[in-house]
Protein backbone atom coordinates (compact mmCIF):
# COMPACT_ATOMS: atom_id res chain seq x y z
CA UNK A 1 0.00 0.00 0.00
CA UNK A 2 2.56 2.33 0.42
CA UNK A 3 6.14 3.45 -0.51
CA UNK A 4 9.07 3.02 2.13
CA UNK A 5 12.49 4.55 1.06
CA UNK A 6 15.33 4.28 3.29
CA UNK A 7 18.62 6.39 2.66
CA UNK A 8 21.74 6.95 4.66
CA UNK A 9 20.47 5.08 7.89
CA UNK A 10 22.67 5.18 10.52
CA UNK A 11 21.64 3.57 13.88
CA UNK A 12 23.13 2.02 17.13
CA UNK A 13 22.82 1.39 20.26
CA UNK A 14 24.55 4.26 22.85
CA UNK A 15 28.03 4.82 21.64
CA UNK A 16 27.76 1.23 19.74
CA UNK A 17 26.92 2.45 15.52
CA UNK A 18 25.45 -0.33 14.35
CA UNK A 19 24.00 0.40 10.55
CA UNK A 20 26.35 2.67 8.52
CA UNK A 21 24.71 4.32 5.91
CA UNK A 22 21.93 2.01 4.91
CA UNK A 23 19.87 2.92 1.72
CA UNK A 24 16.70 0.98 0.14
CA UNK A 25 13.92 1.39 -1.69
CA UNK A 26 10.63 -1.04 -1.59
CA UNK A 27 7.73 -0.65 -3.97
CA UNK A 28 4.41 -0.05 -2.62
CA UNK A 29 3.23 -3.94 -2.19
CA UNK A 30 5.98 -5.51 -2.27
CA UNK A 31 7.98 -7.57 0.08
CA UNK A 32 11.49 -6.98 0.80
CA UNK A 33 13.93 -9.56 2.43
CA UNK A 34 16.85 -8.61 4.26
CA UNK A 35 19.11 -11.50 4.52
CA UNK A 36 22.79 -11.55 5.88
CA UNK A 37 25.08 -13.10 8.89
CA UNK A 38 24.35 -12.84 12.66
CA UNK A 39 25.12 -9.85 14.26
CA UNK A 40 24.83 -7.59 10.64
CA UNK A 41 22.81 -5.17 11.70
CA UNK A 42 18.98 -6.39 10.46
CA UNK A 43 17.31 -6.34 13.74
CA UNK A 44 18.70 -3.43 14.34
CA UNK A 45 17.38 -2.09 11.05
CA UNK A 46 13.96 -2.99 11.72
CA UNK A 47 14.16 -1.31 14.88
CA UNK A 48 14.95 1.95 13.78
CA UNK A 49 12.29 1.17 11.30
CA UNK A 50 9.56 1.29 13.91
CA UNK A 51 11.25 3.70 15.43
CA UNK A 52 12.66 1.70 19.00
CA UNK A 53 15.83 2.81 18.24
CA UNK A 54 17.00 6.06 17.51
CA UNK A 55 18.86 6.71 13.63
CA UNK A 56 20.57 9.46 11.56
CA UNK A 57 19.77 9.91 7.95
CA UNK A 58 16.21 9.22 6.52
CA UNK A 59 13.22 6.96 6.18
CA UNK A 60 10.19 7.95 4.50
CA UNK A 61 6.80 6.02 4.36
CA UNK A 62 5.01 8.06 0.98
CA UNK A 63 7.33 10.90 1.53
CA UNK A 64 6.54 10.85 5.51
CA UNK A 65 9.92 11.36 7.14
CA UNK A 66 9.62 8.26 10.47
CA UNK A 67 12.85 8.66 11.76
CA UNK A 68 12.52 10.46 15.06
CA UNK A 69 9.23 9.48 15.99
CA UNK A 70 8.53 7.25 19.11
CA UNK A 71 7.34 3.87 18.16
CA UNK A 72 3.61 4.63 19.35
CA UNK A 73 3.84 7.29 16.99
CA UNK A 74 5.01 5.50 13.95
CA UNK A 75 2.28 2.64 15.55
CA UNK A 76 -0.47 5.62 14.05
CA UNK A 77 1.20 6.12 10.84
CA UNK A 78 0.62 2.40 9.81
CA UNK A 79 4.17 0.70 10.56
CA UNK A 80 3.40 -2.87 12.26
CA UNK A 81 6.46 -4.43 13.86
CA UNK A 82 6.60 -8.32 14.52
CA UNK A 83 9.39 -7.91 16.93
CA UNK A 84 11.97 -10.99 17.60
CA UNK A 85 10.86 -13.29 20.06
CA UNK A 86 7.03 -11.98 18.84
CA UNK A 87 6.21 -10.25 22.06
CA UNK A 88 3.69 -12.28 22.80
CA UNK A 89 1.65 -11.00 25.65
CA UNK A 90 1.79 -14.35 27.78
CA UNK A 91 -0.97 -13.39 30.62
CA UNK A 92 -3.38 -12.02 28.26
CA UNK A 93 -5.51 -13.98 26.04
CA UNK A 94 -5.47 -14.75 22.47
CA UNK A 95 -8.23 -12.41 21.54
CA UNK A 96 -6.94 -9.79 24.06
CA UNK A 97 -3.65 -10.02 22.21
CA UNK A 98 -5.51 -9.14 19.00
CA UNK A 99 -7.72 -6.59 20.35
CA UNK A 100 -4.42 -4.58 21.33
CA UNK A 101 -3.05 -4.78 18.00
CA UNK A 102 -5.62 -2.59 16.87
CA UNK A 103 -5.12 -0.50 19.85
CA UNK A 104 -4.45 2.67 17.94
CA UNK A 105 -7.99 2.28 16.05
CA UNK A 106 -11.47 2.28 17.18
CA UNK A 107 -13.34 1.57 14.46
CA UNK A 108 -14.11 -2.19 12.12
CA UNK A 109 -12.28 -3.80 14.96
CA UNK A 110 -14.68 -6.86 14.85
CA UNK A 111 -14.68 -7.22 11.20
CA UNK A 112 -11.17 -7.36 11.16
CA UNK A 113 -10.62 -10.31 13.64
CA UNK A 114 -12.74 -11.95 11.70
CA UNK A 115 -10.39 -11.18 8.65
CA UNK A 116 -7.87 -13.04 11.18
CA UNK A 117 -9.78 -15.66 11.52
CA UNK A 118 -9.63 -16.60 7.96
CA UNK A 119 -6.31 -16.02 7.79
CA UNK A 120 -5.82 -18.10 11.14
CA UNK A 121 -8.40 -20.51 11.43
CA UNK A 122 -6.34 -22.34 14.35
CA UNK A 123 -6.19 -19.70 16.60
CA UNK A 124 -10.25 -19.37 16.55
CA UNK A 125 -10.71 -22.21 19.11
CA UNK A 126 -7.83 -20.46 21.68
CA UNK A 127 -9.42 -17.28 21.55
CA UNK A 128 -10.08 -17.41 25.49
CA UNK A 129 -6.83 -19.10 25.86
CA UNK A 130 -4.08 -17.34 27.73
CA UNK A 131 -1.28 -16.66 24.70
CA UNK A 132 1.63 -18.04 26.71
CA UNK A 133 0.01 -21.30 26.62
CA UNK A 134 0.22 -21.17 23.06
CA UNK A 135 2.58 -23.27 20.79
CA UNK A 136 5.78 -21.19 19.65
CA UNK A 137 4.49 -21.70 15.93
CA UNK A 138 1.11 -20.52 16.90
CA UNK A 139 2.75 -17.70 19.28
CA UNK A 140 4.03 -16.78 15.79
CA UNK A 141 0.88 -17.01 14.34
CA UNK A 142 -0.77 -14.60 16.49
CA UNK A 143 2.02 -11.84 16.25
CA UNK A 144 1.56 -11.64 12.67
CA UNK A 145 -2.33 -11.54 13.30
CA UNK A 146 -1.83 -8.65 15.94
CA UNK A 147 0.12 -6.71 13.60
CA UNK A 148 -2.58 -6.75 10.83
CA UNK A 149 -4.82 -5.77 13.35
CA UNK A 150 -3.39 -2.24 12.82
CA UNK A 151 -4.05 -2.67 9.40
CA UNK A 152 -0.42 -1.77 8.38
CA UNK A 153 0.73 0.49 5.83
CA UNK A 154 4.01 -1.17 6.63
CA UNK A 155 4.21 -4.11 8.07
CA UNK A 156 7.67 -5.26 9.36
CA UNK A 157 8.91 -9.22 10.59
CA UNK A 158 11.57 -10.02 12.41
CA UNK A 159 12.94 -13.60 12.13
CA UNK A 160 9.24 -15.46 11.91
CA UNK A 161 11.19 -18.73 11.52
CA UNK A 162 13.03 -18.42 14.67
CA UNK A 163 12.56 -21.81 16.87
CA UNK A 164 9.58 -23.22 14.63
CA UNK A 165 9.69 -26.33 12.90
CA UNK A 166 9.67 -26.32 9.02
CA UNK A 167 6.78 -26.91 8.22
CA UNK A 168 5.19 -24.20 10.51
CA UNK A 169 7.58 -21.69 8.83
CA UNK A 170 6.20 -22.84 5.29
CA UNK A 171 3.41 -22.08 6.26
CA UNK A 172 3.39 -18.74 7.99
CA UNK A 173 5.64 -17.54 4.60
CA UNK A 174 2.67 -18.56 2.73
CA UNK A 175 0.30 -16.26 4.96
CA UNK A 176 2.66 -13.50 4.42
CA UNK A 177 2.02 -13.74 0.79
CA UNK A 178 -1.40 -14.21 0.95
CA UNK A 179 -1.34 -10.89 3.32
CA UNK A 180 0.90 -8.89 1.07
CA UNK A 181 -1.21 -9.95 -2.07
CA UNK A 182 -4.53 -9.29 -0.50
CA UNK A 183 -3.95 -6.29 1.05
CA UNK A 184 -1.25 -4.90 -0.75
CA UNK A 185 0.55 -4.51 2.36
CA UNK A 186 4.12 -3.34 1.92
CA UNK A 187 6.75 -5.93 3.72
CA UNK A 188 10.08 -5.81 5.10
CA UNK A 189 10.87 -9.58 7.01
CA UNK A 190 14.26 -10.19 8.25
CA UNK A 191 14.94 -13.62 7.82
CA UNK A 192 17.82 -16.40 8.41
CA UNK A 193 16.02 -19.00 6.58
CA UNK A 194 17.65 -16.92 3.09
CA UNK A 195 15.67 -20.06 0.56
CA UNK A 196 12.37 -19.23 2.49
CA UNK A 197 13.05 -15.04 2.22
CA UNK A 198 13.83 -15.41 -1.15
CA UNK A 199 10.61 -17.59 -1.78
CA UNK A 200 8.37 -14.49 -0.93
CA UNK A 201 10.21 -11.34 -1.60
CA UNK A 202 10.40 -9.57 -5.29
CA UNK A 203 13.50 -8.42 -3.65
CA UNK A 204 16.44 -8.92 -1.20
CA UNK A 205 19.71 -6.89 0.04
CA UNK A 206 22.38 -8.81 1.86
CA UNK A 207 23.49 -6.83 5.24
CA UNK A 208 27.00 -7.29 6.34
CA UNK A 209 28.58 -5.26 9.24
CA UNK A 210 25.60 -2.22 8.99
CA UNK A 211 26.30 -1.96 5.48
CA UNK A 212 24.35 -3.09 2.12
CA UNK A 213 26.47 -5.39 0.33
CA UNK A 214 24.41 -7.34 -2.21
CA UNK A 215 21.25 -5.79 -3.53
CA UNK A 216 18.94 -7.35 -6.42
CA UNK A 217 15.86 -9.46 -7.04
CA UNK A 218 15.34 -12.16 -5.60
CA UNK A 219 15.57 -14.81 -8.40
CA UNK A 220 18.47 -12.52 -9.23
CA UNK A 221 19.82 -12.99 -5.77
CA UNK A 222 18.90 -16.49 -5.24
CA UNK A 223 20.67 -18.02 -8.66
CA UNK A 224 24.21 -16.16 -7.55
CA UNK A 225 25.23 -19.26 -6.30
CA UNK A 226 28.57 -17.66 -5.10
CA UNK A 227 26.83 -15.13 -3.14
CA UNK A 228 24.74 -18.00 -1.44
CA UNK A 229 27.90 -19.06 -0.66
CA UNK A 230 29.84 -16.47 0.67
CA UNK A 231 27.14 -14.33 2.35
CA UNK A 232 24.25 -17.10 2.82
CA UNK A 233 26.25 -20.04 4.06
CA UNK A 234 25.23 -22.55 1.96
CA UNK A 235 24.06 -24.10 -1.25
CA UNK A 236 20.90 -22.62 -2.36
CA UNK B 1 -24.09 -39.49 8.59
CA UNK B 2 -22.38 -36.58 7.41
CA UNK B 3 -25.16 -34.35 9.11
CA UNK B 4 -24.46 -35.84 12.51
CA UNK B 5 -20.61 -35.52 12.44
CA UNK B 6 -21.28 -31.86 11.26
CA UNK B 7 -23.45 -31.01 14.40
CA UNK B 8 -20.69 -33.36 16.77
CA UNK B 9 -18.42 -31.06 15.20
CA UNK B 10 -20.09 -28.08 16.25
CA UNK B 11 -20.26 -29.27 19.48
CA UNK B 12 -17.10 -29.70 20.34
CA UNK B 13 -16.07 -26.10 19.20
CA UNK B 14 -18.79 -24.32 21.14
CA UNK B 15 -17.49 -26.63 24.56
CA UNK B 16 -13.98 -25.48 23.72
CA UNK B 17 -14.36 -21.79 23.14
CA UNK B 18 -16.93 -20.84 26.37
CA UNK B 19 -14.50 -22.38 28.63
CA UNK B 20 -13.93 -19.33 30.19
CA UNK B 21 -17.92 -17.85 30.60
CA UNK B 22 -18.75 -20.86 32.59
CA UNK B 23 -16.21 -20.32 34.88
CA UNK B 24 -16.96 -16.40 34.91
CA UNK B 25 -20.82 -17.60 36.00
CA UNK B 26 -18.61 -19.38 38.80
CA UNK B 27 -16.95 -16.35 39.75
CA UNK B 28 -20.45 -14.27 39.70
CA UNK B 29 -22.14 -16.69 42.17
CA UNK B 30 -19.57 -16.88 44.38
CA UNK B 31 -18.81 -12.68 44.05
CA UNK B 32 -22.90 -12.58 44.63
CA UNK B 33 -22.73 -15.35 47.68
CA UNK B 34 -19.81 -13.34 49.35
CA UNK B 35 -22.29 -10.28 49.02
CA UNK B 36 -24.94 -11.79 50.95
CA UNK B 37 -22.67 -12.91 53.77
CA UNK B 38 -21.51 -9.86 53.46
CA UNK B 39 -24.75 -8.10 54.12
CA UNK B 40 -25.70 -10.84 56.44
CA UNK B 41 -22.92 -10.39 58.79
CA UNK B 42 -23.21 -7.60 60.71
CA UNK B 43 -26.38 -8.49 62.00
CA UNK B 44 -24.65 -11.50 63.76
CA UNK B 45 -21.63 -10.58 64.72
CA UNK B 46 -20.85 -8.34 67.95
CA UNK B 47 -19.87 -4.79 67.64
CA UNK B 48 -16.31 -5.66 67.42
CA UNK B 49 -16.09 -7.87 64.97
CA UNK B 50 -18.19 -6.08 62.68
CA UNK B 51 -15.43 -2.92 63.06
CA UNK B 52 -12.94 -5.63 62.36
CA UNK B 53 -14.90 -6.58 58.91
CA UNK B 54 -15.40 -2.95 58.60
CA UNK B 55 -11.36 -2.93 58.41
CA UNK B 56 -10.98 -6.02 56.47
CA UNK B 57 -12.81 -3.62 53.33
CA UNK B 58 -10.66 -0.62 54.14
CA UNK B 59 -7.77 -2.54 53.71
CA UNK B 60 -9.66 -4.42 50.71
CA UNK B 61 -9.84 -0.96 48.70
CA UNK B 62 -6.22 0.25 49.42
CA UNK B 63 -5.19 -3.42 48.32
CA UNK B 64 -7.06 -3.08 45.22
CA UNK B 65 -5.33 -0.05 44.42
CA UNK B 66 -2.29 -1.12 45.03
CA UNK B 67 -3.38 -4.12 43.17
CA UNK B 68 -3.73 -2.12 39.80
CA UNK B 69 -0.17 -0.57 40.16
CA UNK B 70 1.73 -3.92 41.30
CA UNK B 71 -0.53 -6.74 39.91
CA UNK B 72 -1.75 -5.11 36.64
CA UNK B 73 0.81 -2.25 35.58
CA UNK B 74 3.45 -4.64 37.21
CA UNK B 75 5.25 -1.51 39.12
CA UNK B 76 6.09 -1.43 42.80
CA UNK B 77 5.45 1.19 45.57
CA UNK B 78 6.40 0.88 49.22
CA UNK B 79 4.56 4.06 49.68
CA UNK B 80 1.33 3.53 49.29
CA UNK B 81 0.51 3.99 52.85
CA UNK B 82 1.19 7.69 52.02
CA UNK B 83 -1.55 7.86 49.72
CA UNK B 84 -3.98 6.11 52.75
CA UNK B 85 -2.99 8.62 55.16
CA UNK B 86 -3.64 11.98 52.48
CA UNK B 87 -7.21 10.21 52.23
CA UNK B 88 -7.60 9.75 55.50
CA UNK B 89 -6.37 13.54 56.29
CA UNK B 90 -8.30 15.18 53.82
CA UNK B 91 -11.25 13.75 55.10
CA UNK B 92 -10.42 14.77 58.82
CA UNK B 93 -9.84 18.53 57.59
CA UNK B 94 -12.56 18.55 55.81
CA UNK B 95 -14.89 17.60 58.61
CA UNK B 96 -12.52 19.07 61.37
CA UNK B 97 -12.19 22.51 59.78
CA UNK B 98 -15.21 23.36 57.48
CA UNK B 99 -17.91 21.05 58.98
CA UNK B 100 -18.27 19.57 55.59
CA UNK B 101 -20.87 16.31 55.23
CA UNK B 102 -19.40 13.15 55.18
CA UNK B 103 -20.69 12.06 51.45
CA UNK B 104 -18.25 14.60 50.23
CA UNK B 105 -15.34 14.08 51.79
CA UNK B 106 -14.95 10.85 49.53
CA UNK B 107 -14.59 12.65 46.54
CA UNK B 108 -12.38 15.24 47.49
CA UNK B 109 -10.13 11.74 49.35
CA UNK B 110 -10.26 10.51 46.18
CA UNK B 111 -9.55 13.53 44.58
CA UNK B 112 -6.89 14.79 46.13
CA UNK B 113 -4.96 11.36 46.19
CA UNK B 114 -4.98 11.33 42.63
CA UNK B 115 -3.88 14.30 41.98
CA UNK B 116 -1.19 13.39 44.26
CA UNK B 117 -0.48 10.51 42.63
CA UNK B 118 -0.58 11.97 39.30
CA UNK B 119 2.24 14.50 40.25
CA UNK B 120 4.73 11.59 41.89
CA UNK B 121 3.89 9.60 38.97
CA UNK B 122 4.91 11.43 36.84
CA UNK B 123 8.70 11.67 37.50
CA UNK B 124 8.56 8.14 39.54
CA UNK B 125 7.37 6.13 36.70
CA UNK B 126 11.02 6.98 34.71
CA UNK B 127 12.41 4.62 37.26
CA UNK B 128 11.75 1.16 37.61
CA UNK B 129 12.47 -1.99 40.14
CA UNK B 130 14.24 -0.64 43.45
CA UNK B 131 14.74 3.03 42.27
CA UNK B 132 10.94 3.16 42.12
CA UNK B 133 10.79 1.39 45.52
CA UNK B 134 13.19 3.45 46.73
CA UNK B 135 11.62 6.47 45.60
CA UNK B 136 8.25 5.35 46.81
CA UNK B 137 9.74 4.49 50.57
CA UNK B 138 11.11 8.03 50.51
CA UNK B 139 7.55 9.42 49.97
CA UNK B 140 6.08 7.38 53.48
CA UNK B 141 8.87 8.23 55.45
CA UNK B 142 8.77 12.21 55.02
CA UNK B 143 4.94 11.69 55.42
CA UNK B 144 4.95 11.43 59.05
CA UNK B 145 7.51 14.79 59.63
CA UNK B 146 5.85 16.84 57.82
CA UNK B 147 2.03 15.87 59.06
CA UNK B 148 3.42 17.03 62.42
CA UNK B 149 5.09 19.91 61.12
CA UNK B 150 2.08 21.52 59.54
CA UNK B 151 0.38 21.78 63.14
CA UNK B 152 -2.57 24.03 62.76
CA UNK B 153 -4.14 22.34 59.65
CA UNK B 154 -3.05 18.56 61.00
CA UNK B 155 -3.37 18.82 64.26
CA UNK B 156 0.06 18.22 64.55
CA UNK B 157 1.02 15.10 66.60
CA UNK B 158 -1.92 15.09 68.66
CA UNK B 159 -3.90 14.60 65.41
CA UNK B 160 -7.82 15.17 65.39
CA UNK B 161 -10.70 13.63 66.75
CA UNK B 162 -13.75 13.91 64.72
CA UNK B 163 -17.30 12.31 65.15
CA UNK B 164 -18.19 9.17 63.36
CA UNK B 165 -21.09 8.83 60.87
CA UNK B 166 -24.08 8.66 62.67
CA UNK B 167 -26.65 6.18 61.12
CA UNK B 168 -29.89 8.15 60.20
CA UNK B 169 -32.96 7.26 62.02
CA UNK B 170 -34.61 5.44 59.39
CA UNK B 171 -31.61 2.65 59.09
CA UNK B 172 -32.56 1.19 62.39
CA UNK B 173 -29.06 0.58 62.60
CA UNK B 174 -25.97 0.61 65.01
CA UNK B 175 -23.52 3.05 64.78
CA UNK B 176 -21.14 0.12 63.97
CA UNK B 177 -23.16 -1.38 61.20
CA UNK B 178 -24.01 2.14 59.69
CA UNK B 179 -20.57 2.44 59.15
CA UNK B 180 -19.49 -1.27 58.17
CA UNK B 181 -22.93 -0.41 55.46
CA UNK B 182 -20.73 2.61 54.32
CA UNK B 183 -17.16 1.11 53.81
CA UNK B 184 -19.45 -1.86 52.09
CA UNK B 185 -21.13 0.30 49.51
CA UNK B 186 -18.24 2.07 48.87
CA UNK B 187 -16.10 -1.19 48.21
CA UNK B 188 -18.39 -2.79 46.03
CA UNK B 189 -18.49 0.12 44.26
CA UNK B 190 -14.64 0.08 44.03
CA UNK B 191 -14.67 -3.24 43.01
CA UNK B 192 -17.03 -2.60 40.02
CA UNK B 193 -15.14 0.47 39.02
CA UNK B 194 -12.23 -1.44 38.95
CA UNK B 195 -13.34 -4.47 37.04
CA UNK B 196 -14.26 -2.59 34.43
CA UNK B 197 -11.99 -0.67 34.52
CA UNK B 198 -9.57 -3.59 33.89
CA UNK B 199 -11.77 -5.16 31.17
CA UNK B 200 -11.39 -2.00 29.07
CA UNK B 201 -9.23 -1.00 25.95
CA UNK B 202 -7.28 0.56 28.60
CA UNK B 203 -6.82 -2.45 31.02
CA UNK B 204 -5.52 -4.69 28.02
CA UNK B 205 -3.04 -1.71 27.42
CA UNK B 206 -1.68 -1.97 30.96
CA UNK B 207 -1.29 -5.87 31.18
CA UNK B 208 0.29 -4.98 27.37
CA UNK B 209 2.76 -2.91 29.10
CA UNK B 210 3.18 -5.82 32.20
CA UNK B 211 3.68 -7.87 30.07
CA UNK B 212 6.18 -6.61 26.80
CA UNK B 213 6.74 -2.91 27.41
CA UNK B 214 8.38 -2.97 23.82
CA UNK B 215 6.08 -4.92 22.13
CA UNK B 216 3.32 -2.43 23.61
CA UNK B 217 4.65 0.62 22.40
CA UNK B 218 4.93 -0.60 18.88
CA UNK B 219 1.30 -1.38 19.34
CA UNK B 220 0.64 2.39 19.65
CA UNK B 221 0.37 2.33 23.54
CA UNK B 222 2.65 4.80 25.39
CA UNK B 223 4.17 2.98 28.42
CA UNK B 224 4.57 5.95 30.70
CA UNK B 225 1.30 7.49 30.25
CA UNK B 226 -0.48 4.09 31.61
CA UNK B 227 2.34 3.67 34.37
CA UNK B 228 1.41 6.82 35.47
CA UNK B 229 -2.35 6.77 35.38
CA UNK B 230 -2.12 3.74 36.85
CA UNK B 231 -0.14 5.25 39.98
CA UNK B 232 -2.64 7.97 40.16
CA UNK B 233 -5.49 5.11 40.13
CA UNK B 234 -4.00 3.23 42.54
CA UNK B 235 -3.11 6.56 45.24
CA UNK B 236 -6.94 7.42 44.42
CA UNK B 237 -7.92 4.21 45.64
CA UNK B 238 -5.69 4.59 48.53
CA UNK B 239 -7.07 7.73 49.42
CA UNK B 240 -10.95 6.36 49.35
CA UNK B 241 -9.78 3.60 51.73
CA UNK B 242 -8.18 5.91 53.94
CA UNK B 243 -11.33 8.40 53.90
CA UNK B 244 -12.91 5.71 54.94
CA UNK B 245 -10.11 4.95 57.66
CA UNK B 246 -11.17 8.18 59.43
CA UNK B 247 -15.18 7.88 58.80
CA UNK B 248 -15.04 4.53 60.71
CA UNK B 249 -11.67 5.41 63.56
CA UNK B 250 -13.08 9.01 63.83
CA UNK B 251 -9.52 9.62 64.84
CA UNK B 252 -5.91 10.35 63.09
CA UNK B 253 -2.74 10.78 63.94
CA UNK B 254 0.75 11.23 61.87
CA UNK B 255 1.74 7.68 64.02
CA UNK B 256 -1.86 5.49 62.31
CA UNK B 257 0.66 6.03 59.26
CA UNK B 258 4.06 4.90 59.93
CA UNK B 259 5.99 3.69 56.64
CA UNK B 260 4.95 0.41 58.36
CA UNK B 261 1.31 0.64 56.92
CA UNK B 262 2.97 0.72 53.18
CA UNK B 263 5.08 -2.24 54.11
CA UNK B 264 1.90 -4.17 55.46
CA UNK B 265 -0.15 -2.72 52.63
CA UNK B 266 1.83 -4.50 50.00
CA UNK B 267 2.56 -7.46 51.63
CA UNK B 268 -1.04 -8.25 52.55
CA UNK B 269 -1.40 -7.80 48.80
CA UNK B 270 1.54 -10.18 47.78
CA UNK B 271 -0.08 -12.80 49.79
CA UNK B 272 -3.11 -12.01 48.67
CA UNK B 273 -2.38 -13.10 45.38
CA UNK B 274 -1.40 -10.37 42.41
CA UNK B 275 -3.51 -9.51 39.40
CA UNK B 276 -6.83 -10.95 40.41
CA UNK B 277 -9.76 -9.46 41.85
CA UNK B 278 -9.74 -11.75 44.56
CA UNK B 279 -6.70 -11.30 45.83
CA UNK B 280 -6.98 -8.12 47.78
CA UNK B 281 -9.89 -9.36 49.85
CA UNK B 282 -8.00 -12.04 51.03
CA UNK B 283 -4.72 -10.20 51.62
CA UNK B 284 -7.08 -7.38 53.72
CA UNK B 285 -8.29 -10.65 55.29
CA UNK B 286 -4.68 -11.61 56.05
CA UNK B 287 -3.57 -8.54 56.84
CA UNK B 288 -6.35 -7.76 59.50
CA UNK B 289 -6.31 -11.54 61.42
CA UNK B 290 -2.82 -12.67 61.37
CA UNK B 291 -1.22 -10.25 63.72
CA UNK B 292 -4.04 -10.92 66.01
CA UNK B 293 -3.81 -14.37 65.53
CA UNK B 294 0.21 -14.32 66.08
CA UNK B 295 -0.49 -12.63 69.26
CA UNK B 296 -2.74 -15.46 70.09
CA UNK B 297 0.53 -17.94 69.65
CA UNK B 298 3.63 -16.14 71.31
CA UNK B 299 2.50 -12.69 73.01
CA UNK B 300 6.19 -11.81 73.07
CA UNK B 301 7.25 -11.92 69.72
CA UNK B 302 3.59 -11.62 67.25
CA UNK B 303 5.75 -9.87 64.51
CA UNK B 304 8.08 -12.81 64.34
CA UNK B 305 5.12 -15.28 64.01
CA UNK B 306 3.24 -12.82 61.69
CA UNK B 307 6.62 -12.77 58.94
CA UNK B 308 6.73 -16.45 59.57
CA UNK B 309 3.18 -16.92 58.48
CA UNK B 310 3.96 -14.49 55.54
CA UNK B 311 7.10 -16.73 54.54
CA UNK B 312 4.78 -19.75 54.61
CA UNK B 313 2.00 -18.71 52.63
CA UNK B 314 4.73 -17.32 50.01
CA UNK B 315 5.76 -21.04 50.28
CA UNK B 316 2.76 -23.04 49.83
CA UNK B 317 1.40 -20.61 47.59
CA UNK B 318 3.59 -18.21 45.65
CA UNK B 319 0.74 -16.63 43.46
CA UNK B 320 -0.93 -16.12 46.64
CA UNK B 321 -3.92 -16.84 48.86
CA UNK B 322 -6.37 -15.84 45.39
CA UNK B 323 -3.64 -18.63 43.38
CA UNK B 324 -4.16 -21.05 45.92
CA UNK B 325 -8.01 -20.72 46.15
CA UNK B 326 -8.25 -20.72 42.69
CA UNK B 327 -6.18 -24.40 42.04
CA UNK B 328 -8.00 -25.30 45.04
CA UNK B 329 -11.47 -24.90 42.94
CA UNK B 330 -9.95 -26.13 39.66
CA UNK B 331 -9.07 -29.64 41.53
CA UNK B 332 -12.28 -29.53 43.18
CA UNK B 333 -14.40 -28.94 39.82
CA UNK B 334 -12.02 -31.72 37.91
CA UNK B 335 -12.83 -34.36 40.68
CA UNK B 336 -16.83 -33.48 40.65
CA UNK B 337 -16.68 -33.97 36.46
CA UNK B 338 -14.52 -37.08 36.78
CA UNK B 339 -17.38 -38.07 39.79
Amino acid sequence: MSELTVHDLHAGYGGAQVLHGVSLTVGEGEICAILGPNGAGKTTLLRALSGMVKGRGSVRLDGAELLGRPPDALARLGVAHVPEGRGTFTQLTVEENLRLGAYVRRSGVEDDLERIYTYFPALKPRLRQAAGSLSGGEQQMLALGRALMLRPRLLLLDEPSLGLAPLVTRELFHIVRAVNEQERTTVVVVEQNAHLALGVAQQAHVLETGRIVLSGTAADIRADEQVAQSYLGYRV
Amino acid sequence: MSESTQVSDRTTAREQAPARPAATRWRWAAAAALLAAAVYAPFQLVPFHVFQLTMVLIYAVALLGLNLLVGHAGQISLGHGAFFAVGAYTAAILLDRWDAPYPLTLPAAALVAFVLGLAFGVPAMRLRGLYLALVTLAIAIFLVPLLKRFEEVTGGSMGLSLAKPAPPAWSGLAEDQWLYFLALAVTVAAFLLAASLLRSRVGRALHAVRDDEAAAEVMGVRPAYYKTLAFAWSAMFAGIAGCLYTWVIGFVSPDSFVVNLSITLLAGLVVGGLGSLSGPVLGALFVMFVPSISQDINEAAPGVIFGLLIIAVMYVAPTGLAGLAGRAANSIKKTLRKG
